[in-house]
């Protein structure tokens, strides 16, 4: 005999599980950064530290990404959007990534066009896809990652430049097939476009919307993400 | 360099781990003054006993307690902060926070854990900074002063053009709180011209609303739901629209969307409770103010109107053989909980009672019958006056319990408080063909209106003297004897004794036994400081 189940859906039971995914990582991020408090100073710059640092917040961002996916999917994803000042709104980002920076020797910078100190824009939301981005651009970045703000057009444009090899041609090629989600071969850095172009295109001002775009070359020469919010 | 370092923090978590973590990572930072507590309560108690610079308060403090969100309401509200104070909401995820937080009370900023000590650090800086920035405001606003906040903001603007943004909210709520609404649509308008921000939609609904614009502010809402279909204070504002239409299906089927959203709102519920009431959906009329009772509980929200309605609620759903012991246990629970907590309110004394004999009815008539008694006993002392809704509802408990001619009465009196509103009238007719009920009121209203009509004209002798007659018919009539009070008021130097501050005074010390809940209720009060105050 048979015993009928009701069927599960599965999105949704991913989405509850990467939930508690990301408490216990919460969890796991604290008691570590405890324990490296109370450990003597050369103990705390081993290189192992470095590769724990990075793994956490590539980790965090990538359960924040997916809970961002799931929520678009079911048309979850609330749009709070309100003035911030946009140097506290960098320096937040890189704070967070702060120790990784220093176990890579990463000099990360920033610079706001003081023509526009506030921006307009979900928080919540714009921080995921910089976290992402970061996060991406410290594997390929050799020292030094920059993130400059300006207007650009009336847009306030938002670029990640790093000194790494940049990114491959194809990719850049076929950028906006990755935007729509079409080809997501690539991996993370891919479903990464997907999830930042969605999120672009929920900031909207008079028939505009937001949009993203990779390039190579820049201020350091290497990868370039542009995200453009009306 | 760092501006926090003196300053006094508090860290409200119910995790222990988490308690510790952030104080450790404060007194990395140098801080030296830090007190945590593991509930809302207890952060509310230590709150009064101390002024804190900066909170830290977890979102989520474990099932059945306070959140976040209430308790940075209760802060507001009892002004156990200071404006200048930092309050940091820290959740594991933020949207969420973001839905279930009210719009009139926003934290300064989030917090998404995890975060490390540089991000603490940074964030910590950033709002000593913004909150120095914007010290002239927020010291106004501690101050209670509007006209202050509003120039505090403009010279905030001269300084700096392009911090404007900023002050937008400060200046909405400085014109609301002064009443300039003119220049507060003005202001709205340019805001939502320029960016949709929620806050700035739902001022401008409620704004129109207040105004009796319904059409417009049903636009308002309808515009804004569109752009903003997660934001639970613009279901409540259409709900009101859509009740004020006529169309309270429409309006419950809103507000049953906002709970979906955010089911934690003591209002809400028992705002849905009333409105399935109504409808005669019984079924959600008791899901919804069966939350509002036990959400109540840890809320300054709480309020016996939703025990009452839960039983009001359970009763209609019952059959006609009575009720099950379940329902009869949580109805006599919900209730004695109204009689034991309101020992000095004679009204709410007399309806649980009257409420609980009906439940009774079927199954225990002896019990019933004495608690009708108690009940009638209590109403024949008693001066203050129920709502409305509630006298009808005492009205009709009172007939059915077989106490005809008490509920008779209850009928003559709310005919004569309320008499002059159709919708009230409207009521009483569903329950008496008395016509010596129905039209009681008919000569009085007359004079009222007339009264009205004189006082436009400015004939303040001829419209005292209607608005006399018109009492004297009616003497516990509210509307009568606000206006007869207000035609006393003008031109009367409340200063010196006269006779018609006397009569004034008189009539509204009459009315001043009305329920604090009635839409007239502000005025009274007003008319009240202008006769008393000389």
């Amino acid at each position: 005999m048979s015993q009928e189940y009701p069927a599960l859906d599965f999105s949704t039971v991913i989405a509850s599980t990467v939930h508690d995914m990301k408490n216990s990582l919460a969890m796991l991020m604290q008691a570590h950064s405890q324990w490296m408090g109370r450990l003597p100073n050369s103990e705390r710059q081993s290189p192992e530290q470095g590769v724990i640092e990075f793994e956490f917040a590539h980790l965090n961002g990538m359960l924040v990404q997916l809970l961002g996916l799931y929520k678009l999917g079911v048309n979850q994803m609330p749009l709070q959007p309100a003035y911030h000042e946009l140097d506290d709104f960098i320096e937040a980002q890189l704070a967070a990534h702060q120790e990784v920076f220093a176990s890579r020797g990463i000099v990360a910078t920033y610079e706001v066009d003081p023509l526009c100190p506030l921006g307009f824009f979900d928080r919540e939301l714009v921080a995921s896809v910089l976290a992402n981005t970061i996060n991406n651009a410290i594997r390929y970045a050799r020292q030094s990652l920059l993130i400059s703000v300006s207007d650009e057009a009336g847009q306030l444009m938002l670029t990640i430049n790093d000194d790494g090899d940049g990114y491959p041609v194809e990719m850049i090629e076929r950028q906006a097939d990755y935007v729509q989600g079409i080809n997501h071969s690539s991996g993370s850095t891919g479903l990464g476009l997907y999830f930042a172009g969605r999120i672009a295109a929920l900031h909207q001002r008079n028939g505009v919307q937001g949009c993203t775009r990779i390039s190579n070359g820049g201020p350091l020469g290497g990868g370039v993400f542009s995200l453009y919010l009306p | 360099m760092l501006s926090y370092h003196q300053k006094r923090f508090l860290i409200v978590d119910d995790f222990s781990d988490f308690r510790s973590s952030v104080r450790s990572m404060l007194r990395e930072l140098g801080v030296k003054d830090v007190d945590t507590a593991d509930s809302g309560e207890q952060a509310l108690r230590m709150c009064s006993q101390k002024a804190y610079d900066f909170i830290l308060q977890d979102f989520h403090l474990g099932d059945g307690k306070k959140n976040g969100q209430q308790v940075l309401e209760d802060l507001m509200v009892e002004k156990l902060i200071s404006h200048e104070s930092v309050f940091v909401m820290v959740t594991a995820e933020t949207s969420q926070a973001m839905v279930l937080s009210a719009l009139e009370h926003e934290p300064d900023a989030y917090l998404t854990k995890p975060f490390n000590r540089s991000g603490l650090a940074q964030r910590l800086e950033r709002l000593e900074q913004r909150k120095n920035l914007l010290k002239p405001i927020l010291q106004a606003l501690d101050r209670g002063k509007p006209m202050e906040v509003l120039n505090a903001c403009i010279e905030l603007c001269k300084k700096d053009i392009r911090y404007s943004p900023l002050c937008l909210r400060y200046r909405a709520d400085a014109l609301r709180d002064l009443n300039q609404n003119e220049a507060l649509e003005r202001l709205y308008d340019g805001i939502i011209a320029d960016r949709p921000l929620p806050w700035a939609f739902a001022g401008l609904g409620k704004l129109l609303f207040k105004r009796g614009q319904v059409n417009q502010a049903k636009g308002v809402y309808e515009k804004a739901l569109k752009l903003f279909p997660m934001m639970p204070a613009l279901y409540d504002g259409m709900a009101d629209v859509l009740v004020a239409e006529g169309d309270n299906k429409g309006a419950q089927k809103v507000l049953e969307e906002a709970i979906r959203l955010s089911p934690l709102a003591v209002r809400r519920q028992a705002q849905l409770g009333k409105l399935a009431m109504a409808n005669e959906d019984f079924e959600t009329a008791s899901k919804a103010y069966r939350q509002a009772v036990s959400q109540g509980a840890q809320s300054r929200f709480k309020d016996a109107e939703s025990n009452l309605g839960l039983a009001h609620a359970l009763i209609s759903k019952g059959s006609e053989k009575g009720l099950d012991t379940r329902t009869r246990l949580e109805i006599n629970t919900t209730l004695s909980q109204v009689a034991k907590e309101n020992p000095s309110d004679p009204g709410l004394q007399i309806r649980a009672r009257l409420m609980k004999a009906t439940s009774l009815l079927l199954n225990d008539a002896e019990t019933a019958e004495k608690l009708t008694e108690q009940a009638m006993m209590r109403l024949d002392g008693m001066e203050q006056f129920m709502s409305a809704e509630a006298a009808l509802l005492v009205a009709k408990q009172l007939q059915m319990l077989g106490q005809a001619s008490a509920g008779a009465s209850m009928l003559k009196n709310c005919a004569e408080i309320y008499g002059d509103d159709p919708v009230v009238m409207q009521g009483i007719a569903k329950l008496t063909d008395d016509p010596t009920i129905l039209n009681s009121g008919n000569v009085a209203s007359d004079l009222n209106r007339q009264g009205v009509q004189i006082y436009k004209t400015g004939n303040l002798v001829e419209a005292r003297a209607v608005f006399r007659k018109a009492l004297a018919l009616q003497p516990k009539n509210i509307s009568i004897a606000l206006n007869m009070a207000q035609s006393l008021l003008h031109g009367t130097d409340t200063s010196v004794p006269s006779p018609e501050l006397e009569e004034c005074r008189a009539c509204l010390k009459q009315v001043g036994m009305m329920p604090d809940t009635d839409a007239r209720y502000p005025r009274y009060q007003k008319l009240k400081i202008k006769a008393f105050s000389g």
